[in-house]
């Protein structure tokens, strides 16, 4: 098999390939033990309680759909802008935002106390609910994203026009349907101070853009990298241009998302900041947040670092990894300070179940997309010169 | 406001005088009681603090309900409208519906609800039964991942004792006569009187909430 950049392929080595495979079905296993105990036992077998009603199952939902926008989003630069630089990860990009949705999809329906419910959330409607919306856009959202997928994969000359009109019609709804949308679920909570205002809705989308070009770059590499194919240096350095100048935006976003409530003398407000700065978790923030997922790739992308593939592959690593963090500091603390003085206050870190689970529909994404990547022709220039 | 007009239709609040409140627990013992609550579920609680500094410090007691909300953030956000504002204004949880995202209990300002996450006390007479005047269910058998377990409760101003004449449990027993209970739109009611003094004020009145608990100062 040779590719169209006539380099030859070498497919992934038979032994590296068995060991992925391998690792993903050990993870499955115990994830899927710990998601049927969990089914079979309720919401009891987490350490969530009335007080700490969301936790490790909800960062990872929007964990997943910032990085399922944020991927689509980057589609549509090829798709709809036509930037063909970034052609060559056009359709992984497709299959990334996909495979993000429906694991997301699958942490917030682990984590309903009804799940035998799940499907109520469609039937019934309540129009001044966030969630209700986000619900329907969840829906259209997978339904043109497998419809793009299947169009670029296909690669007919005349789906092109098609891949545009879907694209197009894609931007507003990834931007202030799904991750928007997402954002808004927690932007409309009073109750919450930190939550509440109209600066959440923007913060996830600017989050999703990073840690989805993040994603991408991070998959692109490692798939080269696997099947022993050339790095197109210039392309991950291109990557790495749009991560940095998304990350410079989300990082002054950060910054007034963390002054403000200091500044607001709000004491709920504060108490949030101050638990998230030197609580029990202060590492996450400072090590995880701050440091993986802002200082250490802006670093990296902004020194002439960047001008390594390697560094760009490390930085966008750091990234994926940070925005865990990030996603879990905007749900926990703001859940910890109690609302009314007397009132208990949160106290919570996810439990082996809730942890196994997560490593179980993480390695459930990454098969999907492994077996995706391999049964797709992700990889051919689709429609352009290819017959 | 539709509440102001109908004569008919009562608009029930509480009245909690925070003087007379000595901190005892009881409204929270009959509550748990009446309602048959599982651990981790308190319809009520009285929220016991201490303010000021030593030596000029003095307890307060904060008994909290919910505050039956007339713009009832916890409705607003609910996906599948499961929160609804009921008859005489009363929040109703319909359990046949909620599908237990807990969006509301985040929403909710002062945390007043709870999830059901199927504990059961065992030293308890009853314990088995359980209180769900939402559905029309009264003291029937509390089954093992059936609702109410995997929803969100809340207190429901005992809505299964109204519809027989009754107040609340909590106000029915409240030792120190601190609690009232009656119709806002019956301008001779107790409450609508205790509403209008200079001690009355509601909590975060500032979030819009409209709460129809009415504490006294």
């Amino acid at each position: 098999m040779t590719t169209l950049t006539g380099i030859p392929t070498a497919t992934t080595r038979p032994t590296a390939k068995v060991v992925w495979y391998i690792a993903l079905a050990l993870i499955l296993i115990g994830g899927g033990a710990a998601i049927l105990y969990r089914l079979m036992g309720g919401l009891g077998t987490t350490y969530l309680t009335s007080v700490m009603p969301w936790g490790a199952w909800v960062a990872f939902y929007i964990y997943f759909v910032g990085l399922s926008a944020g991927a689509f989003l980057l589609s549509s630069l090829i798709y709809v802008f036509g930037m063909v630089r970034f052609e060559k990860v056009g359709k992984m990009a497709l299959l990334t935002a996909l495979v993000s949705m429906i694991v997301a999809l699958a942490f917030i329906g682990l984590d309903l106390g009804r799940v035998d419910r799940a499907f109520t959330a469609m039937l019934r409607f309540n129009w001044m609910s966030p969630l209700a919306w986000e619900v329907r856009f969840y829906a259209v959202y997978i339904a043109l994203l497998a419809a793009e997928l299947w169009l670029a994969v296909r690669g007919r000359e005349q789906d092109h026009r098609w891949l545009r009109i879907l694209g197009t019609i894609g931007i507003p709804i990834a931007i202030f349907g799904v991750h928007g949308g997402t954002g808004t679920i927690f932007a409309v909570v009073k109750a919450r101070g930190v939550w509440f205002g109209p600066m959440f809705p923007i913060v996830f989308i600017l989050s999703a853009l990073v840690s989805g070009t993040a994603l991408l770059t991070l998959f692109y590499v490692v798939r080269q990298v696997a099947r022993r194919l050339l790095v197109d240096k210039a392309l991950v350095l291109d990557l790495g241009k749009l991560l940095a100048g998304f990350l410079m935006v989300d990082m002054g976003l950060f910054f007034y998302e963390m002054l403000v409530p200091m500044l607001s003398l709000n004491p709920h407000e504060q108490e949030v900041i101050h638990t998230m700065m030197s609580g029990r978790f202060a590492w996450s923030f400072w090590i995880v947040q701050v440091g993986l997922a802002f200082v250490g790739p802006a670093i990296i992308l902004l020194s002439s670092l960047r001008r390594s593939w390697q560094w760009v592959t490390v930085a966008a690593a750091a990234v994926v990894i940070g925005i865990v963090g990030v996603r879990f500091n905007i749900v926990v603390p703001a859940l910890i300070p109690p609302l009314l003085p007397g009132l208990p206050a949160g106290d919570y870190a996810p439990n082996l179940i809730e942890w196994a689970s997560s490593a179980g529909l993480i390695a459930l994404g990454l098969l999907i997309f492994s077996l995706g990547a391999e049964v797709l022709p992700l990889d051919e220039n689709g429609g352009t010169t290819h017959g | 406001m539709s509440e102001a007009t109908s004569k008919h239709e009562p608009h029930w609040v509480m009245v909690i005088d925070l003087q007379k409140c000595l901190g005892c627990d009881t409204c929270t013992v009959a509550c748990k009681a009446e309602n048959r609550t599982p651990p981790g579920v308190s319809y009520n609680v009285v929220l016991e603090t201490e303010i000021g500094q030593y030596p000029n410090t003095r307890k307060a007691n904060l008994p909290r309900p919910c505050m039956q909300c007339d713009n009832p953030a916890c409705a607003g956000v609910c996906p599948v409208g499961a929160t609804t504002k009921g008859p005489g204004g009363i929040v109703t949880i319909d359990q046949s519906r909620c599908i237990g995202c807990r969006y509301c209990i985040t929403a909710c300002p002062y945390g007043a609800r709870s999830f059901d996450f199927g504990e059961s006390y065992t030293e308890m007479k009853g314990y088995n039964q359980v209180q769900a005047p939402e559905q029309g269910v009264e003291r029937s058998e509390r089954k093992k991942n059936a609702a109410p377990i995997g929803t969100v409760r809340k207190c429901t101003f005992c809505y299964h004792r109204l519809n027989r004449g009754e107040e609340p449990a909590c106000v029915e027993t409240c030792i120190g006569d601190a609690r009232w209970f009656g119709d806002l739109n019956d301008p001779n009611s107790v409450v609508s009187r205790l509403a209008a003094s200079p001690r009355a004020f509601r909590l975060k009145e500032e979030l819009g909430t409209k709460p129809n608990v009415i504490y006294l100062k």
